[in-house]
């Protein structure tokens, strides 16, 4: 077995190290590499096409990278090597993510939705289920209440009863958000959260983003293509193009950093300066 | 008092045991002359085909998986149940189990294999299994007694009481009344909102820790642990199996049921029974050139529910009550 490397993780939740992958002869992640923080919303920013939601994808282990480690610090504060998990074991070590396109159950209540989430939390077997025994009723009883707490501080409360069926997409994206928060995450990855909200909804997303990360005391990755957003909530912010590494910093520092502009603005590089 | 009556009569456990008391009114009514006898029969026999559609429709309605096996393994176990009691000589109670346990195992096997390949393979599968068993029950006449149909007893519970077609009929209302709160309970809880979430989207289902393959195969073992329970009720209550009552035509009666009725809806299934089984029997047969026709019905009525009700009939209620308030109001209008 690999020797443990919590202790080479310092203060870092995730590392990620030379990840690449391939679709034929397309390297759509080419010999990646960042870390996020403790307590940290660290931003990935890149043109369209650039390769971010294969990143998530292979850290989620949607895709399986072809070379790359993927180490990531779990709720019990264990280091443990991601690409060798199946999708469904991820979220129990606390790695939650939310996708590009609402993936809600429209026949289900806001409600329903939101316990999904807490999936790998419920610990009463299928016959105690079946038969209502206390154990299950307690803890059904008790995940309904810590999901009308997260929808309280979303400000959906008075929906929890609603189908998702005809929400409105702002809605949408706060009950997906909240069917994160109920797996006490550790790290959140949000697929472009900020996609089709409005000037004002977006202004909310970047404090309800931060307030999430100071009372859960987790941290978020953000893909995002919203720089307004991006420049707002995050501490820190990695750049990539055609799946390669182009910079990482602080958001003032990225804003300056010549590579990004030429990436994003197709700037000519004149060899002079 | 109003509220605490309108909180009683809206608990569901309530309402399924009300149900469960309604229907089993009705030897008393055939024992008044009100129904005929032979009536009890076949609401009975409905009753027992609406707990293997309501394992079917765990399995279609939540998890959309299809299954074409469900009377294949129903025929398997009312094979077992008669072989068990009658040659073998052994109590109820054991037949019940074994005649539960057997098809269920073959049915997790079926299910292992075939469910880890993604779309159709497991109607392909089930099907191919349902038509050996079929075949089988044709040829291992010193099990099956081939065509001439094996014949079994109405049940003697805990050795003592000896049922017969009244207290059998009450036996499986009982049943049916336990299976729909069995269903009631895991589907609204994690296990139904996992089977949700998976069909609703893979994708989003794994992220959130559903295990595809456990909860595609726990799916498939209630629908068969159902199916099969329904098939030791059917071979002790109308006493006899052939071996081409088990062909495919039933499995996709069992479908129609389901779509007719309403996809994961308890009274929904019970409907769809109903309108499959009972209604041609009870009513259609009676008419001289209708005898015939019944089946025709089937396909016509999947039609027009899907156009009209692509939910299943048991939506159409709300509509009806919409209408009578409209005509309601409208006699208050002209008075």
């Amino acid at each position: 077995m690999h020797k443990d490397q919590t202790a080479d993780m310092n203060d870092f939740v995730l590392k990620i190290d030379n990840l690449s992958i391939a679709f034929g002869g397309l390297k759509a992640v080419d010999q990646l590499s960042f870390a996020i923080k403790e307590k940290e919303v660290y931003g990935l920013i890149g043109p369209n096409g650039a390769g971010k939601t294969t990143v998530f994808n292979c850290i989620t282990q949607f895709y399986k990278a072809d070379t790359g480690s993927v180490l990531f610090k779990n709720n019990k504060n264990k280091a443990v090597e991601l690409t060798q998990m199946k999708v469904h074991d991820i979220i129990a070590n606390g790695l939650v993510r939310t996708f590009q396109n609402v993936e809600l159950i429209p026949e289900l209540t806001i409600m329903d939705n939101v316990l999904i989430g807490a999936h790998v939390h419920f610990k009463a077997n299928i016959i105690s289920q079946g038969l209502k025994l206390p154990k299950a009723v307690r803890e059904e009883k008790k995940m309904k209440q810590k999901a009308m707490e997260i929808l309280k501080v979303l400000g959906i409360d008075d929906r929890s009863f609603m189908i998702v069926a005809g929400q409105p997409y702002g809605i949408l994206k706060k009950v997906e958000l909240a069917r994160t928060l109920m797996s006490e995450p550790k790290l959140i990855i949000l697929d472009e959260p900020a996609a089709g909200l409005n000037d004002l909804e977006t202004l909310e997303l970047s404090k309800r983003i931060k307030m999430v990360r100071d009372e859960l005391d987790c941290s978020i990755l953000l893909v995002e293509h919203d720089m307004r957003l991006v420049m707002d909530v995050c501490d820190r912010i990695c750049a990539i193009n055609f799946g390669k590494f182009l910079a990482e910093g602080t958001p003032k520092e990225i804003k300056e950093n010549r590579a990004v502009q030429v990436a994003y603005l197709g700037l000519e590089v004149d060899d002079e300066s | 008092m109003t509220d605490r009556f309108n909180k009683i009569r809206k608990n569901p456990y309530i309402q399924f045991i009300v149900l469960g008391l309604i229907l089993c009114t009705v030897p008393t009514l055939a024992a008044m002359g009100i129904l005929k006898v032979s009536n009890i029969t076949i609401l009975g026999g409905t009753f027992i085909f609406t707990i293997a559609a309501l394992g079917l429709n765990i399995l279609l309605g939540y998890s959309g998986l299809i299954s074409l096996g469900t009377a294949g393994f129903m025929g398997l176990a009312a094979y077992i149940s008669a072989y068990v009691t009658m040659d073998m000589g052994l109590p109820f109670e054991i037949a019940f189990f074994l005649a539960v346990l057997i098809p269920t195992v073959i049915g997790i096997l079926v299910a292992l294999i075939s469910l880890r390949i993604e779309g159709i393979y497991l109607a392909i599968a089930t099907l191919a299994v349902s038509e050996i068993l079929r075949k089988t029950f044709e040829e291992f006449d010193f099990f099956t007694n081939g065509f001439s149909g094996k014949t079994a007893k109405y049940p003697t519970l805990f050795g003592i009481f000896e049922l017969d077609r009244a207290t059998t009929y009450y036996f499986v209302v009982f049943v049916m009344i336990l299976v729909m709160v069995l269903t009631y309970n895991l589907m609204n809880g994690r296990l139904g909102r996992a089977l949700n979430a998976m069909r609703g989207s893979e994708a989003a289902s794994q992220a959130m820790g559903v295990k595809l393959l456990n909860h595609r195969v726990i799916a498939f073992t209630l629908a068969t642990i159902f199916a099969s329970i329904a098939g030791v009720l059917y071979v002790h209550f109308v006493r006899y199996a052939y071996p081409t009552g088990w062909s495919l035509k039933l499995s996709l009666d069992f479908l129609a049921m389901i779509v007719i009725g309403g996809m994961r809806s308890i009274y929904g299934t019970l409907l769809g029974a109903l309108i499959v089984f009972a209604i041609p029997d009870l009513f259609l047969k009676q008419l001289p050139y209708f005898s015939q026709m019944s089946y025709v019905l089937n396909g016509v009525l999947i039609i027009l529910v899907i156009i009209f009700y692509p939910h299943g009939l048991i939506h159409a209620g709300h509509d009806i009550k919409a209408l009578f308030r409209k005509w309601f109001k409208k006699g208050e209008n002209n008075a």
